[in-house]
């Protein structure tokens, strides 16, 4: 019979319009996103140990570092994420070593201006060195000879 | 009575065009007597942003494609990175490669169902297709964390294993899809007036299909059986039974049906590979750098459009010298112009829709 299609379609879109809701009331209620979701990053400042692996993991140079030495160690001073260009692909997140930067549940990142989406994590100044003058030569004449081994051990 | 051809420029920007392309067609009243497609308005140049990647930060932009089936799109390039450096992938990553590769399937397969009923006028069916992809996309969202563009897959396995929660969430979901289907069937293929508007029009003759390099459910709609998970198994294709749903007329009714038909099979295929898994690591032994020895490699995989290839050039440094991506939408294009000659313009958005192409593939 010509048109048993077409009532087969409308049962079944009769059907839904009884059945189950499929959607939410979105800005009032919100689904809780998965523990894995790419949403806005978060860096464990104290945890981070500004080696620059997520800089050189990024395809698209997103994340501006700065760091300045202070004593021994590297000191954290400035790390903004230009987001306006992030593919969120996870590739900084998978290698930091010290699980500094990781990914939220937060999706709302929109911004009104352009200027105002960058994503400024940390910025601070480096408190005052405590060490001797003496000592700082031979420390850092060690660091450059390890930072000189490494690439070789890599490839 | 003296008349002449006038042309008639579809898109760049219209909705049926699924994108931005364009075909300028030159007609006789409401007869096409000649199209030319026009693509090109979404390059991005990927192929040379990945000169200037390392190996592994290429795997973003292959997203970026076929951002449909983007799991698709990663495979075949770490397949052919995979074979350059000749790296062994575990098995259990194969596995989970194999399932998430066939909900991407699914998934696009969706939108290809969907889209082609708005195409002819359904737009309800639309809405329910995509109701059922947001299924689909939020078990690939507990997997890799994005909804679209995933990143999952790395050189010699994938990111992550699955989480705990995925197994009875997609259990739950394969058990919905037949049912899925089944309403697909009921509110499209089944319609009298879809199937007026879709069969034999658009006919593709096997031999020209082969002629042609088409690939994917437009080749085995007109009847060929060519499924290169079947014909050449790639990764562990061969350890699962499944069907190769194939058309009659190579109609657009045959290239629509087909992939309903194929969500259907990557259910099997997902219920066979849940069901053999292994246990074990999820990325196998890979340098940190990693640095091909010189040479090339060229890995194809099927994906939801057709035989999706990878061509890699090493030159020893840790970019790749040269990537080449073989694009089964660009190709299955190709006979497009030839295709529309003698269909009215109707006839255009049908034939178009139903060869199911994404505009981010086919300009790359």
């Amino acid at each position: 019979m010509f048109g048993q299609g077409l009532l087969k379609g409308l049962e079944i879109t009769w059907g839904r319009l009884f059945g189950k809701k499929h959607t939410v009331n979105y800005p009032y209620k919100r689904i809780e996103m998965f523990p894995r979701f790419h949403g806005r990053f978060q860096l464990d400042v104290d945890k981070c140990i500004a080696c620059g692996l997520c800089v050189n993991a990024c395809p698209n140079k997103v994340i501006e570092m700065e760091r300045e030495k202070v004593g021994k160690k590297q000191f954290l001073t400035k790390y903004v994420m230009r987001i306006e260009y992030c593919l969120f692909c996870g590739l900084c997140v998978e290698s930091c070593n010290r699980d500094a930067l990781r990914f939220t549940n937060v999706i709302d990142m929109n911004q009104y201006r352009r200027k105002w989406v960058r994503l400024t994590l940390v910025d601070r100044p480096a408190p005052e060195a405590e060490e001797t003058p003496e000592e700082a030569p031979a420390k850092a004449a060690k660091a450059e000879a390890a930072a000189g081994k490494a690439p070789d051990k890599e490839g | 009575m003296k008349t002449q051809t006038y042309y008639l420029n579809l898109g760049p920007q219209h909705p049926s065009t699924h994108g931005v392309f364009r075909i300028i067609l030159e007609l006789d009243g409401e007869v096409v007597v000649k199209a030319t497609p026009v693509p090109g308005y979404l390059h991005r140049g990927i192929e040379k942003l990945a000169e200037a990647r390392t190996y592994t930060q290429v795997i973003p932009y292959t997203d970026r494609m076929d951002y449909l089936a983007a799991m698709l799109m990663n495979w075949g390039y770490v397949e052919a990175v995979e074979k350059l450096m000749g790296i062994e992938v575990p098995e259990r990553a194969e596995y989970i490669r194999v399932i998430v590769g066939e909900l991407s399937r699914i998934a696009s397969h969706m939108i290809a169902t969907g889209a082609y009923g708005a195409d002819i006028g359904a737009l309800t069916a639309f809405t329910y297709t995509f109701r059922d992809r947001e299924y689909v996309i939020d078990l690939l969202e507990m997997v890799s964390g994005s909804r679209m563009t995933f990143s999952y897959f790395r050189i010699g396995g994938v990111a992550a294993d699955f989480p705990e929660e995925f197994y009875p969430a997609v259990k739950k979901l394969l058990d919905q899809i037949p049912a899925m289907c089944d309403e697909y069937d009921g509110l499209i293929t089944g319609n009298e007036i879809f199937q007026a508007r879709t069969k034999f029009v658009g006919i593709i003759p096997p031999e020209v299909a082969v002629d042609y390099s088409l690939s994917g459910p437009v080749l085995r709609g007109s009847g060929v059986n060519y499924d290169l998970r079947k014909v050449r198994p790639y990764s562990v294709y061969d350890r699962f039974d499944f069907e190769v749903p194939l058309g009659k007329n190579g109609d657009c009714w045959d290239r629509f049906r087909i992939r309903i038909e194929e969500m259907r099979q990557s259910k099997r295929i997902i219920e066979q590979a849940l069901e053999q898994m292994p246990e074990g690591p999820v990325l196998g032994k890979v340098p940190k750098v990693i640095k091909p020895p010189v040479g090339d490699a060229y890995a194809e995989i099927e994906s939801s459009k057709g035989v999706y290839g990878c061509y890699v050039v090493s030159d020893g440094s840790p970019k790749p010298y040269r990537v080449h991506f073989r694009r089964p939408s660009f190709i299955n294009l190709g006979y497009l112009g030839k295709l529309l000659e003698g269909w009215k313009i109707a006839d255009v958005i049908a034939i178009l829709g139903s060869i199911d192409i994404v505009l981010g593939e086919v300009d790359c």
